[in-house]
C-alpha cells in the first residue's frame, strides 16, 4: 500500500513536471510570436513564470490537513486543462486587448503577461507543495527533498522531451495534449474512487482530454493575420514561420513579424547595392540572412559565388518555395550559424551583407559585436566590403538613436579604416578599408546595373547634407559593443523604451522594494536557497550567453546544456540528501564550490575563449547544478521538517530564479558585461556564505 | 485552504472545465471577431495635467488662437480637440501651454528637423514640378498615428529634443540663400506650430517663396481661413474614409478633416490628397469608392489623389506592406469614380507614379523618382491636346 502510494504521488508529480516545463517553454515562444521579442520580454515572461510559480507556492501553505490524493487529482486535472487555455489565451486575448497589427510596449506586456500566466502559474506553485502535504497526511516520513528530487526528474524529461522530440514533430497545441496525457492518467490513477463509480473522476479527465484535443484541431484557425490567407505555417526550431497570402503577395511572417515580402524592391536594392556597388570585383558574396528579392539584384553583378547563410533550414523551405527569394546561379545555402561559420571557413569574399534584425537580443547582438567585425574583415578580401544596417529614421535622430548608432559605428571603426553611414528608414554600414563612395547611382551607371528605386529616390532622399547631419552626429565617447560587454544591448532598450514613450523606472523601483521586502522578512535557509536559485538561474544564461558567443547558435547543444543544468540537481539533491546530518556544512560546501566554479568559468572565458570546448560548458553546467541542487535538502533541514518550511523553502529558491533571470539578462550582463556578471553572482554566493557561515544551528 | 464539500467541489470543477472546453471555439471567435475590431478602440491623445514650464521660454509665442474661461482656464481654438487646460497644462499636441491664463505656444523659431527635398517627395506633383521646398519641423502632432514616419519629433515635447534657432525671417532668409522656391511646414503636424508657420508664411509670401501646408488637416475652420490668405498648396492626409478607423490607428475624428478640405476648396488653394492603404484597415474597396465619391462630389474631380503604399512603421509593424495590386486596383477604382489624377507612391517604376491628361490620356510628366525625363505641358496645358491641366505650374519646368 505505502509502495503503490509512494508510486502514484511520484507519478502525478513527475506528470506535473513534464506537462509545466512543456508548456512553459511553448508559452514563452508564444509570447515571442505575439510580442516583442527582445532580451527584456524574455526575461520578463520567466520572471513572471517563475514569480507566480513562486506566489503559488505560497498561497499553499493554506492546504494543510485536509490535502489529499483527490484533490491533487482534481488540482493536476485542472492543471492539464489550463495548459491548452494558456496558449489559446495568450493568442485571442492577444487580439482583443491590443489593436491588431499593432507592437506592444513594456508596461502593457508586463500587465499582459502576468495576468495570462496567473491561473497556471499560481496552480503550478500551488501543485507541487500540495503534492508533499499530501504525501505527508499519507506516509509521514516523506521529505520534501524527495518531492524535490521527483519534480526535477519531472522536469528533465519536460525538457528533453520538448527540446529533442515535441519541437521537431508537432505543432504547440499538439506538444500540450501530448504532453498532458501522463498528467491525465497519473491523476485519474491517483484518485481513490474508481473510474467506473459515482464519484469517478473520469468525468472531469474527458472533459480536460477532449480540452486538450479541441486545442490542438482549432489550432491552425487561431493563427490570423485580418483578411489575410494563410498559405504556409511551420513551428521551426528557432520559432513560429508563417506565409500570408493577400492577392499576388506572399509575406513571410517570422515569430510574428513581416520579414520577407514578394514585392519589397526597395529594401532590396538597398541592401544589395549599397554595398555591392562599391567593390571593384564581386565576385564572392556572402549573405548573413536575407531580405525579399536579394538574389534578384545580387544577381545583376554576375557573381561567381553567392554563399546565403540561413540557421534555420526550415526558413529557406518557405521563402524558396513562394519566390521570396529567387535562386540564381552560383547560389550556395548553408544551413549554420553566421558566427561559427565564418570562425570555421577559409573562404575569402569580396562582400559580406548582414541582414539580420535589431541586435535587441544576445543571440542577434552577435553580429554586430568587435570581434564579429574582426571576424568579418579576416575573412573579406582585400577591397572587400562588410555592410550591416539597423532601424533608421525619417528626419531626426533621437538621442536612443544616436548613442545605439554611435556605438556600431565606433566598434566596426576598430576594425576598417572607413565606416559609412546612409541614412533612412534603415541606417546602412558600409565597412571597408577604402572610402565608399556616396555617390550610389553613379557607382551603378559605372557598373551598368539597372534600379528603379535607388535611380530615382536616392538623390532626392540621400542629400549631402542628410550624410553629413547623421556622422556629424556620432558620440565620440559612445560604449563600445564587445562581446564581453554587449552595451547595445542596453542601448536597444532604451531605443525601445524611447519609442513608446515610457521608462522602466516605475517596474524597476516597485520590484527592488518588493525584493527588499521579501529579503527583509526570509530566512538564513531561505537567503542561501534565494541566492541559489538566482545563481542557478544566472549561471545558465551567463553559459548559453559565453556558449553562443563562441560556439555560435547549435540549438541542439543549447537545449543540452539547459538539460544538464536542469540534470545536475538530481544527483545533487541525492547527496545534500545523504549529508543532511551536516546540513551546514553542506551549503557551506555548495556555496563555496558554486564561488569556485565561477572563478574558473571567469578565467576559462577570459583565457581560453572560443577554444573551451562543448564538454567545458556542459560540464561546468553541471556541476553548478550539482551544487546548486545539494543545498536545497540541506537548508531544508536547517529550515526544520514541516511543511511551512517546505513551502518557504521551495519559494525562495522560484523567486531567487525569478529575479537571477531578470537581473542577469537586463541588467547585468547588458550593464557590466559578463566577467562583472560572473563577480556579482561570486558576491551573492559569498554573502550567501557568510549568512551561513555566521549562522547559528537553530533557523532564527 | 477554504475546505470545500465534495459536492461544491465537483459542481464548481465542472462548471470550470465546462466553460474551459468551449473556449478554443469562443476564443477562435473573439479571435476573428477582433481582427477587425479590436480593443482599444480610440487612441485619441490627452491632455498632460501639471506638464507646463514654469514660464515661457526664448521660443514662446501666445497663442494664435484661444479664449479664457474662469479661474485661468484656457481653450486652445486651433484644432478640433479644443484642449481646455487649467493653469500648468499641456495640450494633447504637447506644444501649448497654460501659464498664469495665457495659453503660449512653445514652438516658435526653434525647427527641430531642417531640409531641403524635392518638392514631389511631399508629395505635390500638381504645383511647380522638380522645385525644391525648405522644409521645417517643429515638434507636436494633434494625432497619435501609430505607424508615423516622424515619431520621434511629432510625440515628444519641444524641451526634450534638440532644435535650431530659426525665427522667420531667418527661414526665409535661408530658404532664398537655397534658391528654394517654396518652404514646406511639414514632417510632424505643422498646425501645432501654427503661429510659427503663420507668421513665416506671411513673410514668404513678401518675398515671394511658395508655402506648402503638409497636414494631417485636424484644423478648425477660423484659424485655416487665416492660414489659406498666404498658402500656396497643401497636401493633407485623408487617412480613411471610416471615423472608427481615425479614431483607432490615428487619435482623430474624420469629419473635420472633411470640412479641411471643403475649406481649402472654397479658398481655392491648390491641394492633393494622400490616402496610405494600410492592409486591414483602410484596404476596403468599397470604403475607397466611397471616398473617392465623396471628393468628386464636394471637391470636384481636378484635386490628384495619392495612394500610398503602407509598410510596417513604428507601432504599427506587424502588418505586411499593401500588395500592388490593391494600389493599382484603387488608382482604377478612383478613375472610374471620376477622379482625373490618381497617383500610386511608394512603388518605384508604376505606371501610378506618371501624369497622363484626363482628356487624351497622352502621357504629360514620366516621373522616375524624383526625376522628370518626360514633361509634356506647355504652360497649364496638355501638349497633345490643350486641355488645362489642374495645378499650379510653371512656363518651364
Amino acid at each position: 500500500m505505502k509502495k503503490r502510494i509512494e508510486r502514484q504521488i511520484a507519478s502525478v508529480v513527475i506528470a506535473t513536471g513534464v506537462s509545466s516545463v512543456v508548456t512553459q517553454l511553448l508559452v514563452i515562444r508564444e509570447f515571442l510570436s505575439q510580442f516583442q521579442g527582445n532580451e527584456f520580454v524574455i526575461a520578463l515572461i520567466l520572471f513572471n513564470w517563475l514569480l507566480l510559480g513562486g506566489i503559488g507556492t505560497l498561497l499553499a501553505g493554506a492546504a494543510g490537513k485536509k490535502a489529499g490524493p483527490g484533490r491533487l487529482a482534481w488540482i493536476s486535472l485542472a492543471l492539464a486543462g489550463l495548459s491548452p487555455l494558456e496558449l489559446l489565451g495568450i493568442r485571442g486575448l492577444r487580439e482583443t486587448c491590443f489593436i491588431h497589427g499593432s507592437a506592444v510596449g513594456f508596461y502593457p506586456t508586463l500587465a499582459f503577461s502576468f495576468l495570462t500566466i496567473a491561473p497556471y502559474g499560481l496552480l503550478l506553485g500551488f501543485a507541487l507543495p500540495y503534492s508533499l502535504a499530501t504525501a505527508r497526511n499519507l506516509l509521514p516520513a516523506y521529505t520534501g527533498t524527495r518531492i524535490y528530487i521527483t519534480d526535477n526528474i519531472g522536469d528533465v524529461l519536460g525538457g528533453a522531451l520538448f527540446s529533442f522530440v515535441l519541437v521537431l514533430l508537432v505543432s504547440p497545441l499538439q506538444a500540450v495534449l501530448i504532453a498532458n496525457l501522463p498528467l491525465l492518467v497519473a491523476a485519474c490513477w491517483i484518485h481513490p474512487s474508481p473510474l467506473w463509480s459515482r464519484s469517478s473522476i473520469a468525468p472531469m479527465a474527458l472533459s480536460a482530454l477532449v480540452l486538450l484535443a479541441a486545442g490542438a484541431a482549432v489550432e491552425k484557425s487561431t493563427l490570423v493575420l485580418a483578411g489575410k490567407q494563410l498559405a504556409y505555417y511551420h513551428e521551426s526550431l528557432y520559432g513560429r514561420i508563417e506565409v500570408f497570402k493577400d492577392r499576388e503577395q506572399y509575406t513571410l511572417v517570422l515569430d510574428g513579424k513581416p520579414m520577407y515580402s514578394s514585392e519589397n524592391t526597395n529594401i532590396a536594392e538597398e541592401t544589395v547595392h549599397y554595398p555591392l556597388s562599391q567593390p571593384n570585383r564581386v565576385n564572392t558574396v556572402l549573405m548573413i540572412s536575407a531580405e525579399g528579392g536579394v538574389m534578384t539584384e545580387a544577381e545583376k553583378y554576375h557573381p561567381e559565388s553567392v554563399d546565403y547563410l540561413e540557421i534555420d533550414a526550415a526558413l529557406t523551405d518557405a521563402v524558396f518555395q513562394f519566390g521570396l527569394i529567387k535562386k540564381i546561379p552560383g547560389l550556395h545555402v548553408i544551413h549554420q550559424d553566421g558566427r561559427a561559420y565564418l570562425k570555421k571557413t577559409d573562404k575569402k569574399y569580396d562582400a559580406i551583407l548582414v541582414n539580420l534584425p535589431e541586435p535587441d537580443t544576445f543571440q542577434v547582438n552577435r553580429f554586430f559585436t568587435d570581434r564579429f567585425f574582426m571576424l568579418a574583415k579576416n575573412r573579406l578580401e582585400p577591397g572587400g566590403i562588410l555592410s550591416f544596417s539597423v532601424e533608421g529614421y525619417a528626419n531626426y535622430l533621437n538621442d536612443a538613436q544616436i548613442e545605439k548608432i554611435s556605438s556600431l559605428y565606433r566598434t566596426a571603426r576598430l576594425h576598417f579604416a572607413h565606416v559609412l553611414m546612409l541614412p533612412g528608414q534603415k541606417v546602412f554600414f558600409l565597412c571597408a578599408d577604402f572610402p565608399p563612395s556616396t555617390d550610389i547611382p553613379r557607382r551603378l551607371d559605372e557598373k551598368k546595373i539597372e534600379t528603379g528605386y535607388i535611380r530615382g529616390f536616392y538623390y532626392g532622399n540621400l542629400t549631402d547634407d542628410r550624410i553629413a547631419a547623421l556622422h556629424r552626429r556620432i558620440k565620440p565617447d559612445a560604449p563600445l559593443n564587445r562581446d564581453y560587454a554587449p552595451q547595445l544591448i542596453r542601448l536597444m532598450f532604451s531605443d525601445w523604451f524611447a519609442k513608446f514613450s515610457t521608462s522602466p523606472k516605475g517596474f524597476i523601483a516597485v520590484t527592488a522594494l518588493l525584493l527588499t521586502l521579501y529579503l527583509f522578512f526570509i530566512t538564513r535557509e531561505e537567503l542561501v536557497l534565494f541566492s541559489t536559485g538566482f545563481m542557478a538561474m544566472g549561471s545558465e544564461i551567463l553559459v548559453i550567453f559565453a556558449f553562443q558567443m563562441f560556439l555560435g547558435y547549435i540549438y541542439f547543444q543549447i537545449g543540452l546544456i539547459v538539460t544538464v543544468f536542469l540534470a545536475g540537481l538530481l544527483p545533487g539533491a541525492v547527496f545534500g540528501e545523504s549529508l543532511r546530518r551536516r546540513s551546514r556544512m553542506v551549503l557551506l560546501l555548495g556555496d563555496g564550490t558554486l564561488i569556485g566554479l565561477l572563478i574558473l568559468f571567469i578565467a576559462a572565458v577570459i583565457f581560453m575563449g572560443d577554444r573551451l570546448p562543448m564538454t567545458a560548458y556542459l560540464l561546468f553546467g553541471f556541476a553548478v547544478s550539482v551544487a546548486c541542487g545539494c543545498q536545497f535538502p540541506a537548508a531544508l533541514y536547517l529550515q526544520g521538517s514541516g511543511k511551512p518550511a517546505a513551502i518557504r523553502a521551495f519559494s525562495s529558491d522560484l523567486i531567487g530564479a525569478a529575479f537571477g533571470t531578470l537581473i542577469t539578462s537586463v541588467v547585468l550582463i547588458p550593464y557590466a558585461g559578463i566577467a562583472w556578471t560572473a563577480v556579482a553572482l561570486i558576491l551573492l554566493k559569498t554573502i550567501s556564505f557568510i549568512v551561513t557561515r555566521t549562522g547559528h544551528d537553530k533557523p532564527f | 485552504m477554504t475546505n470545500l464539500s465534495r459536492r461544491q467541489f465537483l459542481v464548481s470543477g465542472a462548471a470550470a472545465l465546462g466553460t474551459a472546453a468551449f473556449a478554443p471555439e469562443a476564443l477562435c471567435a473573439v479571435t476573428e471577431w477582433t481582427g477587425a475590431k479590436s480593443l482599444p478602440a480610440d487612441i485619441t491623445g490627452h491632455i498632460f495635467k501639471n506638464d507646463s514650464p514654469q514660464k515661457p521660454w526664448k521660443w514662446s509665442k501666445p497663442g494664435f488662437s484661444y479664449h479664457t474661461m474662469p479661474k485661468d482656464v484656457v481653450v486652445c481654438e486651433i484644432c478640433p480637440h479644443g484642449c481646455v487646460l487649467e493653469k500648468g497644462d499641456r495640450s494633447i499636441c504637447r506644444s501649448k501651454v497654460n501659464i498664469n491664463g495665457v495659453l503660449y505656444t512653445l514652438t516658435y523659431g526653434n525647427p527641430c528637423s531642417v531640409n531641403i527635398d524635392p518638392i514631389e517627395k511631399k508629395p505635390l506633383f500638381h504645383f511647380h514640378p522638380k522645385t525644391r521646398a525648405f522644409s521645417i519641423a517643429a515638434t507636436g502632432c494633434n494625432f497619435r498615428c501609430l505607424n508615423c514616419q516622424n515619431w520621434e519629433i511629432s510625440q515628444v515635447r519641444p524641451e526634450d529634443i534638440r532644435f535650431q534657432e530659426m525665427f522667420p525671417e531667418q527661414v526665409v532668409s535661408h530658404a532664398k540663400q537655397e534658391n528654394a522656391a517654396s518652404i514646406a511646414y511639414t514632417y510632424s503636424e505643422a498646425t501645432t506650430y501654427f503661429e510659427y508657420m503663420i507668421d513665416t508664411a506671411r513673410l514668404a509670401r513678401k518675398n515671394g517663396i511658395f508655402n506648402l501646408w503638409i497636414s494631417n488637416g485636424y484644423i478648425n475652420e477660423a484659424p485655416l481661413l487665416e492660414l489659406c490668405k498666404v498658402l500656396d498648396a497643401a497636401n493633407v492626409n485623408l487617412k480613411s474614409f471610416d471615423d472608427a478607423i481615425y479614431r483607432k490607428l490615428n487619435g482623430g475624428r474624420l469629419d473635420p478633416v472633411l470640412n479641411t478640405f471643403k475649406t481649402l476648396h472654397r479658398q481655392g488653394v491648390h491641394f492633393e490628397i494622400t490616402t496610405l492603404i494600410v492592409p486591414g484597415y483602410v484596404d476596403d474597396p468599397e470604403m475607397i469608392k466611397g471616398m473617392c465619391r465623396w471628393i468628386r462630389d464636394n471637391l470636384g474631380p481636378d484635386y490628384p489623389l495619392h495612394f500610398l503604399r503602407f509598410f510596417p512603421q513604428y507601432k504599427l509593424d506587424r502588418l505586411p506592406p499593401t500588395p500592388v495590386s490593391t494600389l493599382t486596383e484603387f488608382r482604377r477604382l478612383a478613375m472610374k469614380e471620376g477622379i482625373h489624377y490618381v497617383y500610386i507612391g511608394n512603388v518605384p517604376g508604376h505606371e501610378g507614379n506618371h501624369t497622363y491628361c484626363h482628356n487624351c490620356g497622352r502621357l504629360l510628366i514620366e516621373r522616375m523618382g524624383y526625376h522628370i525625363p518626360t514633361y509634356n505641358l506647355r504652360g497649364n496645358r496638355c501638349k497633345f491636346c490643350k486641355t488645362v491641366i489642374p495645378g499650379r505650374w510653371d512656363s518651364t519646368p
